[in-house]
């Protein structure tokens, strides 16, 4: 659990053209295919998508077929009762719709997460996000938010595990309220240093910045959270 | 890599025209550390419950507390955090899921509720914590069972009826076998926010927002 940060993000390294793709074209054709199957809800454009979604992975990414059933592995359970609740209520027809169009999605989803570099989709997820300064949004300080969110994830892993074991070092690992109590107040003394350790360095306040000429020039440091904050977090990478 | 302009910002631009009460960085942590926390208790392994299958996690607990510990606005914001770090496809959803794939799955509809119900459950708990003195954490419990029971589960059933095609009467049924497990949970986040405002009085301003140093 404690080198879990490194799972984190599920980019893998390859070869093929859905890697040299930028990202809003990628995104937006998975978008669409999602929207697509959740929009008609008929056996043909389930195949379809499927099948453009499957042909994505297997020739864009240059994933091997095993490969990507293995991808759908986790939700394999689900998918597999749900198809057998609807195939026998429903019929099959209707069964390979809702299963094939869930499938869908997530190979869509997947296509996108794995060929593109986690930290290139939190840039382009801030990115997204700039558009709605006009209606108050702070890009910056929501790009900082992610990165502390995920560098938190880690420790917070580490803290679960050692609380954990002291719980059952003195016989109580079956009470819950003792294995999580610290755990949350653990995550808000760390939430304290974090911020405080924020507020030293300038960072994430953007408040009065119209009382001085050298607000435009903390707007530049303000800029850093943003394209550095997750990049040096060497686990994401 | 890409340039590293990309995030090159225009600070004049920068509109100051948001009357709202703007969070400061430890405001800023918290929500996201609690955002963190709701994806380290969702990965934990989960219990597959019901015929679909939909696992029972610490998930739900994770943003009950975000909403009770933090209050309204600051806890509804860790979970929208934590749906937006998981819609782009970190795996933080349980079962080390991720993408916005998971909307099209049976369990969106929860997913979806999750940023209401903390927002729900922190506003019961600001008019708990500010009224009550004594049974603090019955009446936190009372609060988060009725933010779950408003906004968890009818939108659940929305969405085993919409993405799973699951008749009502079905949905409903189903949607039943997390009832127990989420009145544990709600039971569990009461206690603990209970000790966690003990430990941090000045967590949710009760009244006036003390200054702080």
């Amino acid at each position: 659990m404690r080198g879990f940060g490194s799972t984190l993000g599920l980019y893998e390294r390859g070869h093929g053209p859905l890697y040299r793709l930028p990202l809003p074209i990628k995104a937006a054709a998975s978008l669409a295919c999602a929207g697509t199957v959740v929009a008609w809800r008929s056996p043909a454009t389930t195949a379809v998508v499927l099948a453009v979604t499957a042909g994505a992975l297997l020739v864009g990414a240059g994933l091997s077929p095993a490969r990507v059933l293995r991808m759908l592995l986790p939700a394999a359970p689900v998918l597999g009762i749900l198809a057998l609740y609807q195939g026998l209520t429903q019929g099959w027809l209707r069964a390979f719709v809702v299963v094939g169009g869930i499938v869908a999605c997530l190979l869509a989803a997947r296509a996108v997460t794995l060929t593109t570099p986690t930290q290139d989709l939190l840039d382009g997820v801030v990115r997204l996000v700039r558009p709605f300064r006009a209606l108050g949004a702070h890009p910056e300080r929501f790009a900082l938010a992610l990165s502390i969110m995920l560098r938190s994830i880690p420790y917070l892993a580490g803290l679960f595990v050692d609380v954990r074991e002291a719980a059952r070092a003195r016989g109580l690992e079956r009470s819950p309220r003792v294995a999580v109590t610290p755990l949350v107040v653990g995550a808000v003394a760390y939430a304290h240093r974090t911020g405080e350790a924020l507020a030293a360095r300038g960072l994430g306040d953007h408040e009065d910045s119209d009382q001085d000429g050298n607000g435009d020039g903390d707007g530049n440091g303000d800029q850093d959270p943003g394209a550095t904050g997750g990049r040096r977090d060497p686990e994401n990478s | 890599m890409q340039p590293a302009e990309k995030t090159v910002t225009e600070p004049a631009g920068r509109s100051r025209r948001s009357s709202r009460k703007r969070w400061d960085t430890t405001d800023l942590s918290l929500v996201a550390v609690f955002a963190a926390l709701i994806a380290a208790l969702a990965i934990l392994p989960g219990i597959p419950v019901g015929p679909l299958g939909v696992p029972i996690t610490l998930q739900t607990l994770g943003v009950m507390l975000a909403g009770v510990v933090l209050g309204p606005g600051r806890g509804a914001a860790a979970v929208l955090l934590y749906l937006a770090a998981g819609l782009i496809g970190l795996p933080v959803f349980s079962g080390f899921n991720g993408g916005f794939g998971v909307l099209a799955g049976p369990s969106a509809g929860y997913l979806l509720a999750f940023p209401l119900a903390a927002l729900v459950a922190g506003l019961l708990a600001v008019v708990v914590l500010r009224r009550a003195r004594r049974f603090r954490a019955g009446l936190l419990f009372l609060a988060c069972l009725a933010a779950s029971l408003l906004t968890i589960h009818p939108l659940g059933v929305a969405g085993l009826m919409v993405n799973a095609g699951l008749p009502l009467r079905d949905a409903i049924i189903i949607d039943a076998a997390y009832l127990p497990g989420d009145v544990v949970k709600n039971i569990l986040a009461a206690l603990l926010a209970v000790s966690v405002h003990r430990a941090f009085p000045r967590l949710l301003s009760t009244g006036r927002r003390a200054p702080r140093d």
